[in-house]
């Protein structure tokens, strides 16, 4: 609190701003631009607007996968943080236009240097279990995460973290080993569990059968069919106006689609057929949101490969490729070209002046021909005796993306490459990527923190999980860690912007396109957002719903 | 008597021996495991996926996790599922096995009541116009392939008709369509079935005497000929029962049912180990005990087969 | 001829084999089937000079276009053209379930002879695999084999062909049990001919009308079978065209492109229906007593 900057004053008549009109505004009042970064943050908004909300029904949504556990370290896959975030809440939240919102905390104070962020936490708030939600909560969940023994999926977002003290009931301080720019946006918003009720049954039950602060508490769950959530009365933002949400498996895209035609679903998790988004976006009877994907979507490379360890082979595949066509043929129009690792709705870190590779099939052949690649029999080019040709495997089943594997085929093969395709188990790809035993494959990845964090250390470092092209870096490599320790937004936004530009040059993977994120909604709920930039988080705030 | 079953049950315990050996050397064949699944994009570091890993125990060498997994099956424990972290597997075989049995009977008792009479019927009036309606529908239904019928029933009742939901078991009305389909497949394979062994029962001996002694054909048939007919159909059902799952995975697939078929198949993309595991091992029990249970009644039966 | 040669019975000597002739064609339904699967067999030898475009060409913008005079079945969800991927599929549909069938038969008539020729432990033992590869689902094995080799034409192919012998095992083990103590075979062996020129010469082309028969109504079961691989997404992989494959592309299109679904299926149905009257007009023709069996999910 010694170090803290108080923003309150700041922050009173600032509503859902863009980030960089808040840091004018910030700069305005005097605020630092590193408190400011760190603090960007903002009451939810409470929708009063239009009739007054109805009391009752159930939302029904759909999707694709089951909901394999409740507990708030398995939000990884999408089904499954849907269900999560309507139990559970967490210190601040990233909302749906990427604004850091402060939910359980109702003040946060970060030290200008990033080395502790002060939580004063909102009183007379119920766990579902009708205990009271103190610091100690806090402490007992970001301690959890942090200790190895638990090997939690989020214990990474812990790892700057020094330590977790209560100075008093309603106080949380965290003091940070070394600065870490991400922890607001991916540490604090870990959500929280009950210390006792947690410890005493164990994270292993916990799983199937959680307790939480947020809106809605857990009715039924069967993880491969459904799911059902009821309105938690004392919830502490008042008792959401809808009774139920209930998620349905559907694995079929079509089945989706008839079930949200027929009414007999509100909306659909996983997206549709291009065809149907479209469809459903120009029918009245439906609410339609549409926003980038933050994932991109891409091949990745081997960039161990021996023929696909030539820049200029991976540069002349993304000139052989028309992405737009692939955009247009197989998606009709419903996504963008990608240019980087960034996707344009990131607006304050999206870096416009990247290297570019346009559709040229003349540029591939030459790039290829100057790598020394000579065209030979069939068509497929040689060198030193070594055909040119790779495998890229594609995930089992993925009726979506196969038919941009199958195009690509016919582009790469019109420039002397041959690229084979195959399928593989999802779980074969992620696992047999970052060790190099697959050539290229294709699927859709965040390489960024996600909830407006652009730290992609996870995708692009040496050894790191996720580095699914083996991209190695030496630059890279020194501005990741820098770009988490810096704690000034504006110093941040160069740090990035040369990643995204060495990215460009280097084309580790083959971006692709960046899909356009429908969330289609039935008109009979009511209560919705009028804009939002992403479209993943639109549903979780279904307590502000109802149905009319 | 004693001595036959002790050596079967032997012979079977041998054979879901090798089928768990063969099942695990499989799963463990397939590169990756489910723990980057779990993880899903949430961000991560290798070291952490290592700890999880370790956690779940992957990092032991492959033959003392089959020992563990061997020493807890024979124990009635059939482990955990890596993907739906911690539930027990047991617990998520007989959820999914309950929806796998309702499907199966209801479809397999509908199929009994059409394929009988009309496999009799036929057969009593073989190369009829009524036979070769019976022949070219059962073909038919041996000829589509499931998984198209259920696309269109899906299209016609859910969607152009609205009377059927598309998909999952709201209620008994969520049953309709698969089972129809399972019906229109399995009804043709017994009605053929059925056919076949009535014209070979009108052929036998004992019927032409029966015939001989005149006995109106009505009873001769009812009496006779359908009873020992019945006999090869009861063995192949019996011997089928391993088939109701493989039947139904494309079924469950398309109507979105949480099925043991479905729960197969998606366990196999995860690598979801000890669920594809646990489910292969308590088919082939199925299996063994089918069979030998089926010679049993055969051989109880049919007193012209001798055990032993 | 020799008295020896008289002795034997050789089934598909000219009389016999017209006389079979005369039966298969009293069958119409099973003539159907013959000219279809030749008209197939035609299809799938020359596809390139049958089908109007290419298979694999990818026409820009037409995805999902309906049916027109130069695309009679309009596109796939890329931009295909389906009349020519159906052509082309055929070779697929055919190159499987006539390969699968082929490994099968081989394997089953070698399995079934030696069970039943030799007797005692050694048909014991095989009886038991067989019992339980007949009894034990081939879907579930064929998804775990394939999720294990990879998917590929050549995986279908040898997963299929490897897994499905049981079933002629056991017809022909059953015939050769009843062949080995008929009075011919008690008379070569007489002459002194041996185990092998017994099993070959004078037991196998006794045993191979039921299991023609038997093959005929295997092939459809097949040809299922690797569409429903296909559907599973574990079947011939692109940008080869298969029925199945098409058919899970337009299952997922079912609403928008029906026609995408439609030929690959009616193809498969068309053809397994020709396969199994075929095989019924054969079981007619061969082998009266033959009973039933056809087609495991």
């Amino acid at each position: 609190m010694r170090n803290g900057v108080k923003l309150e004053e700041a922050l009173r008549d600032l509503d859902s701003t863009t980030r960089r009109e808040f840091l004018k505004k910030a700069a305005a009042v005097g605020i630092t631009a590193a408190a400011a970064q760190a603090v960007l943050l903002k009451e939810p908004t409470v929708v009063t607007a239009g009739p007054s909300p109805k009391r009752g029904g159930t939302i029904r949504i759909l999707s694709h996968q089951e909901v394999a556990s409740l507990s708030p370290d398995d939000i990884g896959p999408t089904m499954q943080w849907n269900i999560i975030t309507q139990i559970h809440n967490a210190l601040v939240e990233v909302n749906d236009n990427f604004v850091v919102e402060r939910v359980l905390a109702s003040n946060v104070q970060a030290a200008k240097d990033g080395s502790s962020y002060t939580f004063n936490l909102r009183k007379g708030v119920k766990f579902q279990d009708g205990t009271e939600f103190t610091a100690d909560d806090v402490k007992y969940t970001f301690e959890f995460h942090m200790n190895p023994d638990n090997a939690t999926v989020m214990g990474v977002q812990f790892k700057a973290v020094d330590k977790v003290e209560t100075p008093d009931k309603y106080t949380v301080v965290v003091k940070m080993k070394e600065p870490n720019a991400a922890f607001l946006r991916l540490g604090a918003t870990t959500f929280i569990v009950p210390a006792r009720y947690h410890g005493r049954i164990g994270e292993k039950a916990y799983k199937a059968a959680p307790v939480g602060t947020g809106a809605f508490r857990l009715r039924e769950w069967r993880p491969a069919e459904f799911t059902v959530v009821e309105a938690f009365d004392q919830h502490f933002r008042g008792r959401p106006n809808v009774d139920f949400v209930r998620q349905d498996v559907v694995p079929d895209p079509s089945v989706r689609a008839i079930a949200l035609r027929t009414g007999t679903a509100d909306s659909s998790l996983w997206p549709l057929l291009s065809e149907d988004n479209l469809r459903f976006e120009a029918d009245p009877g439906y609410t339609t949101f549409r926003t980038s994907s933050l994932a991109v979507n891409h091949f990745p490379l081997n960039n161990e490969h021996p023929i696909l360890s030539d820049k200029r082979v991976r540069q002349a595949m993304l000139h052989a490729i028309d992405r737009q066509r692939q955009i247009d043929d197989v998606f009709r129009g419903t996504a963008s070209v990608a240019h980087s690792i960034f996707p344009p709705a990131l607006q304050y870190w999206y870096e416009k002046g990247v290297k570019q590779y346009p559709y040229s099939v003349d540029r591939a052949r030459a790039l290829m021909e100057e790598a020394g690649w000579r065209m030979g029999p069939g068509g497929v080019r040689v060198k030193d005796g070594q055909r040119c040709t790779f495998t890229c495997a594609v995930i089992t089943g993925d009726r979506a993306r196969r038919p941009q594997a199958e195009i690509a085929q016919q582009e790469l093969a019109a420039v002397g490459i041959d690229m084979r395709i195959v399928e593989r188990p999802v779980a074969t790809i992620l696992s047999q990527l970052p060790r190099g035993e697959l050539d290229a494959s294709l699927f859709n990845w965040t390489y960024n923190g996600g909830g407006g964090e652009p730290d992609p250390s996870a995708t692009l470092r040496v050894g790191a999980a996720r580095n699914f092209s083996r991209f190695k870096n030496q630059r890279v490599e020194e501005l990741l860690p820098a770009g988490l320790r810096e704690v000034d937004p504006a110093k941040r936004k160069r740090i990035y912007s040369e990643v995204q530009k060495i990215v460009a040059e280097e084309v580790p993977f083959l971006y692709i396109m960046y899909w356009d994120w429908f969330v289609i909604i039935n008109k009979r709920i009511k209560g919705l957002p009028t804009s939002t930039q992403s479209g993943s988080t639109i549903i979780r705030d279904a307590y502000k719903w109802w149905i009319e | 008597m004693l001595r036959y079953l002790a050596s079967r049950l032997m012979q079977g315990a041998i054979v879901i021996l090798l089928v768990s050996v063969g099942t695990f050397s499989m799963m463990h064949l397939i590169p990756g495991d489910p723990v980057d699944l779990m993880v899903g994009e949430a961000q991560i570091t290798q070291e952490q996926l290592d700890l999880i890993r370790k956690k779940w125990g992957f990092d032991r060498p492959i033959h003392e996790q089959y020992l563990a997994w061997i020493g807890n099956m024979a124990r009635g424990d059939f482990g955990q599922s890596v993907v739906r972290t911690g539930v027990p597997v047991r617990v998520m075989i007989g959820e999914a096995a309950v929806v796998t049995a309702k499907l199966n009977l209801l479809a397999f008792f509908i199929s009994i009541a059409l394929a009988l009479p009309f496999g009799i019927a036929a057969a009593v009036r073989r190369y009829s116009g009524f036979d070769y309606a019976v022949m070219v529908s059962s073909t038919l239904g041996l000829a589509l392939p499931n998984f198209w019928i259920g696309l269109m029933l899906i299209v016609l009742f859910s969607l152009l008709l609205g009377w059927l939901p598309p998909f999952g078991l709201p209620s008994w009305k969520g049953y309709v369509l698969p089972v129809a389909v399972i019906v229109a497949n399995q009804t043709a394979l017994l009605a053929r079935m059925m056919r076949a062994s009535t014209i070979e029962g009108i052929g036998e001996d004992y019927v032409r005497t029966a015939r001989a002694k005149g006995l109106a054909e009505g009873v001769v048939v009812s009496r006779h000929v359908v009873r020992n007919a019945l006999l090869p159909v009861i063995t192949v059902i019996g011997y089928r029962i391993a088939f109701l799952l493989s039947g139904t995975i494309v079924i469950e697939n398309v109507f979105a049912l949480p099925g043991l078929g479905q729960l197969f198949i998606e366990s196999v993309n995860r690598v979801d180990y000890q669920v594809v595991q646990a489910i292969v091992l308590l088919l082939s029990v199925l299996v063994v005990l089918g069979n030998l249970i089926t010679d049993l009644v055969y051989g109880y039966v049919d007193p012209r087969i001798r055990i032993g | 001829m020799t008295q020896r040669e008289t002795a034997i019975p050789e089934p598909y000597r000219r009389s016999e084999f017209s006389r079979a002739w005369r039966r298969f064609k009293r069958y119409r339904p099973g003539l159907f089937g013959m000219f279809f699967i030749l008209a197939l067999i035609v299809l799938a030898t020359i596809p390139d000079l049958l089908s109007p475009h290419s298979h694999t060409q990818i026409f820009r913008g037409m995805r999902g276009a309906p049916p027109s005079w130069s695309h009679p079945l309009g596109f796939d969800h890329i931009g295909r053209d389906m009349l020519s991927r159906t052509i082309w599929g055929s070779r697929v549909a055919l190159i499987v379930g006539l390969l699968a069938t082929g490994i099968s038969v081989v394997v089953g008539v070698a399995v079934g002879a030696t069970s039943g020729y030799l007797g005692g432990r050694v048909d014991a033992a095989l009886s038991r695999v067989v019992d339980t590869l007949m009894a034990f689902p081939i879907l579930v094995l064929l998804i775990t084999l394939s999720a294990v080799l990879g998917p590929s034409l050549v995986t279908v192919v040898v997963i299929i062909g490897l897994t499905g012998w049981a079933q002629y095992a056991r017809v022909v083990r059953a015939d050769v049990l009843s062949l080995r103590e008929r009075e011919y075979t008690l008379a070569a062996r007489a002459a002194g001919a041996g185990d092998a020129r017994i099993i070959f010469r004078h037991i196998l082309p006794n045993v191979m009308g039921p299991v023609i028969v038997l093959a005929s109504l295997g092939i459809g079961g097949i040809i299922i079978l690797e569409s429903a691989l296909s559907f599973l997404g574990l079947g011939v992989q692109p940008p080869t065209a298969s029925w199945g494959g098409m058919l899970s592309d337009g299952r997922a299109f079912i609403l928008i492109y029906p026609q995408i679904a439609i030929a690959p299926g009616v193809m498969i149905s068309l053809t397994v229906l020709a396969f199994n009257l075929l095989g019924d007009g054969l079981r007619d023709a061969l082998d009266p007593r033959q009973k039933d069996a056809s087609l495991d999910g």
